[in-house]
C-alpha cells in the first residue's frame, strides 16, 4: 500500500509539501481552510527577508548576491509555473511606495529591474487610489538603484483605464479584466502610442496584468518592450495568480484536495487519525503541518486576559495557540531567546511591548512563534513547513524549501 | 554675578517695546496653552513668535482623554471653579463648535454597604451641576433605576442600585491646537515647528530676556530671535525650558503624570461609563469620535518626553477596572494606545489623583529674570481663560487697553456651518468622508472642496481607515504647517485606524514629501518610522485579531518598504552599497 501522508494548509509550503511526496510516490490529499498568507503576499519571492540581505551586503560591502538554490526548488517553481527564478541572480522589483528592492524571485507579471539597465521606463497615469504614476515615478527616480543603474522614470498620460468605474474598481478585478485577448490588445494599442511618444524602453503599470496567470510576457510581446507590473504589498492579483497555478499543480500531479479545516490530530496506534470539522476523519501514515503563521489563520495570539470577562484571567494559559490541536510544541521570541509558548510567568500573559515587531536583526515576537522542529520534524510521523515553524523567515522560497523537506521526510 | 534680590529695573523696562527686538513675545511650546497665547496675544495686537519643538499638539495636548468638562470635580469644595470652566466650555464650544461632540456619562452605582446613600449624595452632586449645564449647553442629569441603567447600556454587569447620567463634551485636541495655530498666524503670528528653544537668553548685569535662540531640528540651522518677553508654555517639558533661561528647574516646576488610553476600534457603546480601578481610581470607557477609548492612568513620570510609550502593565490595570463594570471589553478589539504626560501643579506627598488640575502663572521677576513667564498646570478645558489670563498679563506690561476677545471671535473653520451631505455630492465623495471632513474643518471644508474641485484626483482616499482623502493631506501640508506623515496623522487622524496605517502611511509620505520638494525616500522614512512607532503603541494592547493584523503589518511593510529602523534613519548608507553595488558590476 502507497504511504498515506495528509498535508494540512494548501500555502506555498503545503502545495511544495504535497508535490514533493508525491514524487516519493505517496498518497497525498491536501487539507486546506481557505487563504492564507500565499494568496495575500505581493508576488516578490525571496529566499531570506530583502532587507536582511542588503544589510549583510551591506555589512560586508558587497553586493547584494543571489544565493544558490536547490534543484528541487527549481523543479518546483517550473512546475508551479508562477515565478521567474533566475539560477544566479537577484531580481529587482519596483514597489508602489516607490521603491526598488531585491528579490530572489518573482511573480512573472512584476517586471524586472535588474536586467534592465539604462532604461526609460514609463509609467501610465490613472486616476485610481493606489497608482500615483507622478509620485511612484519621482521615488523610483531617486533610489539608489536607480541612480547607480541609470534607470529613469517617467509618468504619461497613457489612457489603460478602458471604464470610467475602473477607477474604482478592485486591483484583482482589473487584473482579470485583461485575462481576456480583446482587452489586452486594446492596452497594448494604447501602450504602443504610449511608448513612442514618451520614448520609452519600458513600461511599469499597477498590478493588473492578469488573475488566471500573468500576462505580462504577452503583453510585453504585443507591445515591443517589456511591461510588468509593480509591487503592491497586500492584496495583489499575484496572490490570486498563486492559487491558479496551485489548482492547475495540485490536479496535474493528482494530490486529493478537501475544503475544510482539521480540528484535532491523535495518536492511533501507528497511524495518526485527523479529524475535520466537516467531513469525515482520516487515518494516515505521515501528516505535513502546514498551517500559516497569524496571518495564514494557522497560529493565533491569545493573551489570557482576553475574553476573560472576570476581574482575572481564568487561569494560566499559553498566548500562542494553533488552530487545531496536536502533539507538538509551540515557541515565541519574546526577549532575545525563543522559549516555550506555553504558560508564563504573568497571568496575563507575555509582555510583547517592544518585541512584537521585529527590529534590527531581531525578529518580532509576532513573527517568530511557531512549532518547534527539528529539522523538518515536529513530532512522530509529524512534519511542519512555512510560517507555522518556529523562527523561520518568513518568505516564499523558505515555505517552498520547508515545505519540500517535509513533504519528502513525511 | 546675579544679585538674589529682583534686580531695580524690573519695573524700569515698561513699556516693553524696545526698538531692537524681531518680536514683543516668544512663546515656547505649540501645545494647548502655547498656542492659545499666541492666538490671544496676536488678537490684542502684539507680535509674536512661537516655537514648538515637535509638532503642535505633540504633548499632552494631543493625547488626552479629549474632554472639555465643566469641572465637575471642583464642584465640592470650589464651586467657583465650575462655574467658570462651565463658562469657558460654552465659550469654546462657541467658536469651535465644529470640534465639539456631546458625550453622555453613564455612571454605574452597584449595591455595595451604604450603595442608597451614595446613590442619593450622587443625586445631590448632579443636581448641583444641573445649575451650570445651561453654560455650556449640557442636558441635566438623569436619575435611573437598575433597570433603565440597563436598558441604555446591556452590557453593565453587576448588582446595581441604580445609575446617574451627566452631560460633557468631547473636542480632538489636535485640531484645537492647530486651528488656534493658524488663527494666530492669519493674525501676524510666526509659528515654527520642528524648532526647539536651545537657550533663552539674558542680560548678565539685570537679568532682562534678550532673546532665545533656536535649532531648526531638521535642517540643524541655529537661529536667534530678539525680543524682551518669553513664555514657557512647554508643559510638562516646564522645568527643562526654565533651565534653558539659566533658572534652577524649580522655578517653573511640575509633577510629571504620565496617562495612557487604550483605543478601541469603534464606538462600543452610546454613554461613556465610569468604573473605577482596583486602586480606587475613576476611570472611564468613552465613545471618542469614530472609536472608543479607555483611560486613564496617573503615574509620575520620569522618562524621556519626547518619546513616550505605553506599557502592558498599564493596559492590564485599565482593563481590568474596566471590565468589572463592562465586561465586554475584554473581547473588543483594541488597535492602539496613545500616552501623554500632564503638566500637573507641583506639590510632594499627594497621591498623583489628588493633584489639582489648576494653573498658575510664574512671573519670573522674582528669580531674576524679567520678563520670563511660565505658565504651569492647566487643561485643554481651561487653555482659552489661562491664556486670557496670561495675555492679561501682556497686555499689561505693553501699555495695551485692548480686552480678550478670543471667547468671542471664532477659531477658523467655526464661522459658519457646512453641510457634509451637500458636500459628498458635489465632489462625489463618500457621505462619511464628508462627515469627517467637516467634523475637522468646519467652513474651511469648503476650502479642501475648493482644491479637489480643481483637482479631481485629490479626491481619492488615501486613509480608508478615518478616511481621509488626498486633497486634506495636501491642505495640511501648505496650510496647517504639517511637515511629516506623523502631523498629518495628528491634524487628520490618517493611519490610526485598525489597519495601523499599513495601506495609507508610504502614500502619505509620497504626498508630504513632493508637497515640500522634499526626496521622496524621506517621505518613506517617514513612512516608516510612523509605522513602527504605531506598531510600538499598539503592541501592549494586541489581541487575536489585531495581532493578525500586525503580522499582516509586518509582512506588507517589508514587501514595499522594509522593516528596518536603521535603514530607515540611515540613508546615506544605503547609497553607499547602491554606488559599490555599480562598481562592482561595472
Ligand atoms: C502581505 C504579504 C506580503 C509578503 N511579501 C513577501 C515577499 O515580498 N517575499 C516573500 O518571499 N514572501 C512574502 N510574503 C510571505 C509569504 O507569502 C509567506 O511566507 C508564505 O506564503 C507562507 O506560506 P505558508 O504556506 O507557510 O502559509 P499560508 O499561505 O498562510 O498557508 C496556510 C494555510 O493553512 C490553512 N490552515 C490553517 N489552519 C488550518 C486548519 N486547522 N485546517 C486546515 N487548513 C488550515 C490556511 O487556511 C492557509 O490556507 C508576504 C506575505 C504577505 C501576507
Ligand atoms: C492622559 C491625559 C488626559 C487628559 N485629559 C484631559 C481632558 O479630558 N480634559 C482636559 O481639559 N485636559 C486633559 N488633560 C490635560 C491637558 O491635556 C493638559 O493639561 C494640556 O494639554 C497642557 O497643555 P500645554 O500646552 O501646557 O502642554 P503640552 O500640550 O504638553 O505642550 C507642550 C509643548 O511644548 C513643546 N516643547 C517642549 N520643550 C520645548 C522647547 N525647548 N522648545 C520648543 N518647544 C518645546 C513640546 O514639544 C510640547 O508640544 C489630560 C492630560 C493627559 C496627559
Amino acid at each position: 500500500m502507497k504511504r498515506r501522508i495528509v498535508v494540512i494548509g494548501a500555502g506555498i509550503a503545503g502545495v511544495a509539501a504535497a508535490w514533493s511526496a508525491r514524487r516519493r510516490g505517496c498518497d497525498v490529499t491536501i487539507v486546506s481552510a481557505g487563504a492564507g498568507a500565499s494568496a495575500l503576499g505581493g508576488g516578490a519571492v525571496d529566499d531570506v527577508p530583502w532587507e536582511q540581505l542588503v544589510r549583510s551586503s551591506r555589512a560586508l560591502g558587497l553586493v547584494p548576491r543571489a544565493r544558490p538554490l536547490s534543484d528541487d526548488l527549481h523543479a518546483f517553481s517550473n512546475d508551479l509555473g508562477a515565478w521567474s527564478l533566475a539560477d544566479d541572480r537577484l531580481a529587482w522589483v519596483a514597489t508602489i511606495a516607490g521603491r526598488l528592492r531585491p528579490a530572489r524571485g518573482r511573480d512573472h507579471a512584476l517586471l524586472d529591474f535588474g536586467a534592465l539597465g539604462g532604461a526609460r521606463v514609463m509609467l501610465p497615469r490613472a486616476e485610481r487610489a493606489s497608482w500615483d504614476a507622478d509620485a511612484i515615478a519621482a521615488g523610483l527616480s531617486d533610489d539608489p538603484f536607480a541612480r547607480a543603474h541609470r534607470i529613469t522614470f517617467i509618468a504619461a498620460d497613457v489612457p489603460v483605464l478602458r471604464f470610467d468605474e475602473e477607477r474604482r474598481v478592485a486591483d484583482g478585478d482589473l487584473a482579470l479584466r485583461h485575462d481576456g485577448e480583446a482587452r489586452l490588445a486594446w492596452l497594448a494599442a494604447r501602450l504602443i502610442d504610449g511608448v513612442k511618444h514618451a520614448a520609452a524602453n519600458a513600461v511599469l503599470v499597477g498590478p493588473w496584468l492578469g488573475a488566471a496567470g500573468s500576462r505580462s510576457e504577452a503583453l510585453s510581446k504585443l507591445v515591443g518592450v517589456p511591461v510588468g507590473e509593480a509591487l503592491t504589498g497586500v492584496g495583489s492579483p499575484a496572490g490570486q495568480r498563486f492559487e491558479a497555478a496551485r489548482g492547475r499543480l495540485l490536479a496535474a500531479i493528482g494530490a486529493r484536495v478537501i475544503d475544510d479545516r482539521v480540528t484535532e490530530i491523535d495518536r492511533d496506534g501507528g497511524a495518526l487519525a485527523i479529524t475535520l470539522r466537516h467531513g469525515a476523519s482520516l487515518l494516515v501514515d505521515g501528516i505535513v503541518l502546514a498551517l500559516g503563521g497569524l496571518i495564514g489563520g494557522g497560529l493565533s495570539y491569545e493573551p489570557p486576559d482576553h475574553r476573560a470577562a472576570a476581574d482575572l484571567p481564568s487561569g494560566v494559559r499559553a498566548p500562542f495557540v494553533l488552530s487545531l490541536r496536536a502533539p507538538v510544541t509551540l515557541v515565541a521570541h519574546v526577549g532575545a531567546d525563543p522559549s516555550t509558548a506555553e504558560a508564563t510567568s504573568s497571568l496575563h500573559g507575555p509582555d510583547i511591548d517592544v518585541a512584537a515587531w521585529p527590529r534590527g536583526d531581531r525578529p518580532g515576537t509576532l513573527e517568530s512563534a511557531g512549532i518547534r522542529c527539528n529539522g523538518a520534524r515536529a513530532a512522530e510521523g509529524i512534519t511542519a513547513a512555512g510560517e507555522v515553524v518556529a523562527g523561520r523567515p518568513r518568505t516564499a522560497l523558505e515555505a517552498a524549501a520547508a515545505g519540500i523537506r517535509a513533504g519528502n521526510e513525511a | 554675578m546675579k544679585t538674589s534680590r529682583p534686580p531695580a529695573v524690573a519695573n524700569a523696562i515698561k513699556p516693553k517695546r524696545r526698538p531692537e527686538v524681531d518680536v514683543d513675545v516668544i512663546v515656547i511650546g505649540g501645545g494647548v496653552n502655547g498656542v492659545g497665547v499666541a492666538r490671544d496675544a496676536s488678537m490684542r495686537g502684539l507680535s509674536v513668535a512661537l516655537f514648538e519643538r515637535n509638532d503642535l499638539a505633540f504633548g499632552a495636548s494631543g493625547n488626552s482623554s479629549g474632554m472639555i468638562h465643566g469641572g465637575l470635580r471642583y464642584l465640592t469644595y470650589d464651586p467657583q471653579v465650575t462655574e467658570s470652566s462651565c463658562r469657558d466650555s460654552g465659550h469654546i464650544q462657541a467658536i469651535a463648535p465644529h470640534l465639539l461632540f456631546r458625550i453622555p456619562f453613564l455612571v454605574p452605582v452597584d449595591s455595595r454597604r451604604g450603595a442608597r446613600i451614595l446613590f442619593e449624595l450622587m443625586d445631590g452632586f448632579f443636581e448641583a451641576y444641573d445649575g451650570y449645564q445651561p453654560l455650556k449647553r449640557g442636558k441635566s442629569h438623569a436619575r435611573l433605576s437598575a433597570d433603565e441603567v440597563r436598558k441604555l447600556e446591556p452590557g453593565i454587569a453587576g448588582d446595581l442600585v441604580g445609575g446617574m447620567t451627566f452631560d460633557e463634551w468631547g473636542i480632538d485636541g489636535a485640531r484645537l491646537c492647530t486651528e488656534n495655530a493658524i488663527d494666530a498666524i492669519e493674525r501676524g503670528a510666526k509659528v515654527f515647528t520642528g524648532c526647539t528653544v536651545e537657550q533663552i537668553q539674558r542680560r548678565d548685569d539685570t537679568g532682562e530676556v534678550l532673546g532665545v535662540v533656536y535649532r531648526d531640528r531638521t535642517t540643524g540651522v541655529i537661529g536667534r530671535m530678539k525680543t524682551s518677553v518669553v513664555i514657557n508654555a512647554t508643559g510638562a517639558w516646564a522645568p527643562i525650558t526654565a533651565a534653558l533661561g539659566g533658572l534652577p528647574p524649580e522655578r517653573a516646576r511640575v509633577r510629571p503624570g504620565k496617562g495612557i488610553h487604550i483605543v478601541f476600534d469603534r464606538r462600543l457603546t452610546n454613554y461613556a461609563i465610569a468604573a473605577r480601578t482596583i486602586d480606587g481610581r475613576q476611570i472611564f470607557l468613552e465613545p471618542w469620535q469614530n472609536m472608543s477609548i479607555v483611560g486613564t492612568t496617573d503615574d509620575d513620570y520620569y522618562g524621556d518626553l519626547d518619546d513616550v510609550r505605553s506599557t502592558s502593565e498599564e493596559v492590564r490595570y485599565l482593563m481590568q477596572g474596566m471590565a468589572r463594570v463592562f465586561p465586554q471589553i475584554r473581547s473588543a478589539r483594541a488597535i492602539g494606545t496613545y500616552a501623554g504626560v500632564r503638566p500637573s501643579l507641583y506639590a510632594f506627598g499627594p497621591s498623583e489623583d489628588n493633584l489639582s488640575r489648576d494653573h498658575k502663572i510664574v512671573d519670573h521677576t522674582r528669580d531674576g529674570a524679567p520678563g520670563l513667564y511660565s505658565m504651569v498646570g492647566g487643561k485643554l478645558a481651561s487653555y482659552r481663560l489661562f491664556a486670557e489670563e496670561m495675555t492679561d498679563v501682556l497686555s499689561e506690561l505693553f501699555g495695551r487697553g485692548v480686552p480678550c476677545a478670543t471667547h468671542k471671535s471664532p477659531l477658523p473653520g467655526g464661522d459658519a456651518v457646512c453641510d457634509a451631505l451637500t458636500l459628498a455630492t458635489r465632489l462625489e465623495i463618500d457621505a462619511v468622508a464628508a462627515r469627517r471632513l467637516v467634523y475637522r474643518h468646519g467652513s474651511r471644508a469648503e476650502r479642501i472642496a475648493e482644491r479637489i474641485q480643481q483637482r479631481p484626483r485629490e479626491a481619492v482616499t488615501v486613509c480608508a481607515c478615518e478616511p481621509v482623502l488626498e486633497g486634506e493631506i495636501r491642505y495640511a501640508v501648505k496650510h496647517e504647517l504639517a511637515r511629516t506623515v506623523a502631523d498629518v496623522s495628528r491634524r487628520t487622524r490618517l493611519g490610526l485606524g485598525a489597519c495601523g496605517g499599513m495601506r495609507c502611511a508610504a502614500r502619505c509620505g509620497q504626498i508630504v514629501a513632493e508637497e515640500q520638494g522634499l526626496p521622496p525616500r524621506e517621505g518613506l522614512r517617514q513612512a516608516s518610522a510612523f509605522l513602527l512607532r504605531q506598531a510600538a503603541m499598539r503592541a501592549p494592547a494586541l489581541g487575536p485579531e489585531q495581532a493578525r493584523q500586525d503580522a499582516l503589518g509586518i509582512a506588507s511593510m517589508r514587501a514595499e518598504l522594509g522593516v528596518d529602523a536603521e535603514d530607515a534613519e540611515d540613508r546615506d548608507e544605503i547609497e553607499a552599497t547602491a554606488k559599490s553595488s555599480v562598481e562592482a558590476t561595472a
